[in-house]
């Protein structure tokens, strides 16, 4: 064979080649995209922003495992270095030169180290989270071409003979991991490069929390997600860049308490419903153990008992973004939940049982327990709750949300209200006229009612002038905050926490300290990783004098407390509860006290049976630090 | 099987927004599990009951009256022409325009039989019969079997309704059948009568709800409290009044149970024997 053609044009050859054949894998790989809906795009500003979200965005997530940023450094590095050199070498000036074959076969050698790195973590044994089938083959693919090349280059560089045997292990290697580019491990790349530039959420890269569900349209022939078809193809792009990390189900609180959902399996139940061939899934399964049956294509159903994806597993989801803050390949997991719960909902009816019952009061009584709006206020008796409907104006207009019905937030919020009278702020409720947010029945993706119950809160709001809303439900806050403006309804809204921090640094609030507590504090989910605000109540807790412990997970890395998206209502049972392995976590820190700062956080972790710690709303510890001050 | 649901334009007990009332929400979900179902409506306004077109029901038949227009006669002529093998109703408005006498009404007027307080219902094993489960209240249930068409009340404990879907309500319909302005003649709902219109409304007495202390049966008054309590458990009565037979022989037995099964109801007294 060499004697037919020189080495130093069958090299670069065969990384031509390579890269033709990944090509067209890419390109058969796109034509299923193809099947989705159309989705605005900025191209030009995506590409142009390519690096940076690569190397600064991307970068930040990898970097959390340093074993995995080093690695991909190092390989990634390595392979590109190396295949783009060796390309060059049709250039006959430098095929001809020996330094430069040598300078190809350090690139080549940096590989071999990475394939390395990347065997050692599926070699002898894989990691838990990562994911077998196809992925085992890569470290042997990035050896043999690393390998191969790394020889043929130095051969080349001594001008020795023998290339037949190092030539052939780069090409089954190389070929190899450009054939892997449609189907395995290699398709991250291709497809997550090109998601980094179409996102459908490029907020996200902009410093910006883009974390609010984006509203449906109630007119289109088809509401929510039934089939791979009904997602747009940026969407169906996204799901192809899973890598199978697994960080995701690492993540997940109702994959630890032993619930049906994975999240890593359901973006692999997506790539796999849109394309029959899609090789068998080898990684973690949904807890519970249910193998993957019905039909699979772009036409396919995917959500049913005989279906790919089980309801249950839909249902588990608690919306609390943990995976999608863990995944480095930016994959919108909580998006892709809800687009098929609104089909759920809104076309089919298939809630889950005890779901059904507080949307339908959500959308005849504008309150999930089917409350009277006017008993809303019924926590303050005594208290003296001045109404926006009989001020017309305040600095601040506190919404108190779901939690003022409840018995135990009522103290929370009771402690609320007496250190804004005691701060002298002006501010107002608008008692009977409040209607819950809808951010339950939005994430039950019941987004009719939803968008009916943000038009009539709007419609209120539009009456009167306040300065801003403080409201002490991170759920609340980010739906007021975060997703009325697509309705129409633009307001300056804080957290309670955020308010007090304010008034302490004011000096409107000199609180005492109580040094002798020991706390822990949890991030709820929907202020943390939906808003980014962890400073604040820590803030709070500080200037009280506590001594703060966190968690090994908090910020926004904390773990959910199984309140949200709907779980309560929707109760897929599981082997554990959420709430009590988040409750094991904040006893492991030996605090006494836990301070919550969101009324289903409270809910939820009071119901904690054999705890240790008292749960308190950093409110409730700043009134007694203020009266502790008096 | 044609299945009627009557709907009525009900309000929310605590909001007052204008809803479907649950229990016909319940009674769509039992008409869905059996086959095809429509609503009727005799009201002024449609508004109302077009959820029910997101809770399982395809159609609705709108019968539009003028405000305060007895609907029992528009109602009465609408089914007689179209003939439902089962009409099923709420049992009791839930406030609003909307009556729980309406049912009565109606057996009254298409000389039908009504089922109060139907859970479940089930086509029978004979052709032509449905099976219903009827509640008589503290979880005891009678198992009913009827033939030819009937109306049927459905009870609170009946399963729950079925989720509102706002794409399916979007896809439904409301016919307007104005009296005067009957349904197309592809609608097997027929014509409404038009001398229903003439009909004069039912004096009715209206008052406001009030809450009324639980009636015992029986309680004898100014007994002691142990002889009301006796009462209210139910071992004063029947219980208390009962035979004792100790090691009766079989024909005197079986005359006993039979003539305490006559007593209460279940069995319907002995035809008249006919005269030679």
């Amino acid at each position: 064979m060499t004697s037919l053609m020189p080495p130093t044009t069958v090299f670069p050859g065969l990384v031509w080649a390579m890269a033709a054949l990944a090509l067209v894998q890419a390109s058969r790989r796109a034509a299923l995209w193809r099947v989705g809906a159309a989705a605005p795009v900025a191209w030009l500003h995506g590409l142009a922003r390519l690096p940076r979200r690569y190397l600064v965005d991307v970068h930040a997530i990898v970097a959390r495992d340093a074993y995995a940023s080093r690695m991909h450094a190092v390989v990634a590095g390595g392979l590109l270095a190396a295949s783009v050199l060796t390309a060059l070498a049709i250039l006959p000036p430098l095929a001809q030169s020996r330094a430069y074959w040598l300078v190809v076969a350090l690139a080549f050698a940096v590989t071999a180290a990475g394939a390395i790195l990347v065997g050692a973590r599926r070699y002898p044994e894989k990691q838990k989270r990562l994911s077998a089938g196809r992925f085992q083959i890569l470290p042997v693919l990035l050896v043999a071409y690393a390998v191969g090349g790394t020889l043929t280059a130095l051969l080349l560089a001594l001008g020795s003979d023998g290339f037949v045997v190092p030539l052939a292990l780069a090409a089954a290697g190389g070929l190899g991991l450009a054939f892997e580019v449609r189907h395995g491990p290699m398709r991250h790349a291709a497809a997550g490069a090109l998601h980094l530039v179409a996102h459908p959420r490029p907020g996200r890269f902009e410093g910006r929390p883009d974390t609010a569900l984006q509203p449906l349209d109630l007119d289109a022939p088809r509401l929510g997600a039934e089939m791979p078809a009904d997602f747009t193809w940026n969407r169906l792009l996204s799901y192809d860049a899973c890598v199978s990390c697994g960080r995701c189900e690492i993540a997940c609180p109702a994959f630890a308490a032993g619930q049906p959902l994975n999240p890593k399996r359901l973006i692999q139940d997506l790539v796999a419903g849109l394309n029959p061939e899609e090789p068998l899934y080898a990684g973690n399964p949904y807890p519970g153990g249910r193998g993957a049956e019905g039909e699979r294509g772009p036409l396919a159903r995917l959500i049913g008992p005989d279906a790919r994806i089980h309801p249950d597993t839909l249902w588990s989801c608690t919306t609390c973004r943990a995976c999608v803050e863990e995944c480095p390949m930016m994959i919108e997991h909580v998006d892709a939940v809800v687009s098929l719960r609104r089909y759920q909902t809104l076309e089919r009816g298939a809630l889950p049982e005890k779901a059904v019952g507080p949307v339908t009061e959500l959308r005849q009584a504008g309150d999930p327990g089917g409350r009277p709006l006017a008993a809303r206020t019924d926590f303050a008796a005594g208290l003296d709750l001045p109404l926006m409907a009989e001020r017309g104006q305040a600095d601040v207009l506190l919404w108190l949300g779901e939690g003022a019905y409840d018995l135990r937030y009522g103290r929370t919020l009771r402690a609320l209200v007496r250190l804004l009278r005691q701060a002298n702020v002006d501010f107002a409720v608008l008692g009977a006229e409040e209607r819950d947010t809808g951010d339950l029945a939005r994430r039950l993706g019941d987004e009719a009612t939803f968008q009916a119950l943000a038009r009539e809160n709007i419609g209120t709001l539009s009456k009167y002038r306040f300065g801003r809303i403080v409201t002490a439900d991170p759920h609340a806050l980010h739906a007021l905050r975060n997703e009325y403006p697509a309705f129409g309804g633009h307001y300056t809204v804080v957290h309670h926490t955020a308010l007090l921090m304010e008034l302490i640094r004011a000096g409107r609030l000199s609180p005492g300290r109580l040094p002798d507590l020991s706390v822990t504090y949890h991030d709820p989910c929907y202020l943390a990783r939906y808003n980014g605000e962890t400073e604040a109540p820590r803030a709070v807790l500080d200037a009280i004098g506590l001594t703060r412990i966190e968690m090994a997970r908090s910020g926004k890395r904390a773990m959910c407390c199984g309140g949200g998206g709907g779980a309560p209502v929707s109760d897929v049972p599981g082997e554990r509860r959420i709430p009590d392995l988040r409750m094991a976590q904040a006893a492991e820190t030996g605090a006494g006290i836990v301070a919550v700062a969101c009324p289903s956080c409270t809910a939820m972790l009071e119901g904690v049976t054999d705890r240790k710690a008292d749960i308190r709303d950093v409110a409730e510890l700043l009134l007694q630090a203020v009266e502790a001050g008096r | 099987m044609n299945i009627a649901v009557l709907l009525s334009a009900g309000r929310h007990p605590v909001s007052g927004a204008a809803v479907l009332p649950r229990l016909e929400a319940q009674a769509i979900r039992i008409a869905a599990g059996l086959g095809e179902a429509y609503g009727l409506h005799a009201g002024p306004d449609a508004a109302a009951i077009a959820d029910a077109l997101g809770q399982g029901l395809g159609r609705i038949a709108h019968i539009a009256l003028p405000e305060g227009v007895d609907p029992v006669p528009a109602l009465a002529a609408r089914l007689a022409a179209a003939a439902p093998d089962l009409v099923l109703a709420g049992r009791r408005g839930q406030g609003g325009d909307e009556s729980g006498f309406v049912p009565y009404a109606l057996a009254a007027a298409l000389d039908r039989p009504l089922v109060p307080d139907v859970l479940a219902v089930a086509r029978g094993d004979a052709a032509g019969t449905l099976r219903l489960d009827q509640s008589l209240g503290r979880g005891a249930l009678r198992r009913v079997v009827v033939r030819g068409p009937v109306i049927a009340t459905v009870h609170p404990d009946a399963p729950a309704p079925l989720a509102y879907a706002f794409g399916q309500a979007r896809r439904g319909s409301i016919d307007p059948c104005g009296l005067i302005d009957p349904c197309g003649s592809s609608d097997s709902l027929g014509t409404a009568g038009a001398d229903a219109a003439a009909a004069p409304a039912v004096p009715v007495e209206e008052r406001p709800y009030r809450r009324r202390p639980k009636l015992v049966k029986g309680a004898p008054a100014g007994g002691s409290a142990a002889e009301r309590l006796k009462a209210a458990t139910g071992e004063s009565g029947a219980a208390a009044t009962g035979r004792l037979l100790v090691d009766p022989d079989p024909e005197e037995a079986a005359r006993e149970i039979l003539a305490y099964l006559r007593r209460i109801g279940v069995v319907a007294p002995p035809a008249p024997r006919p005269n030679p």
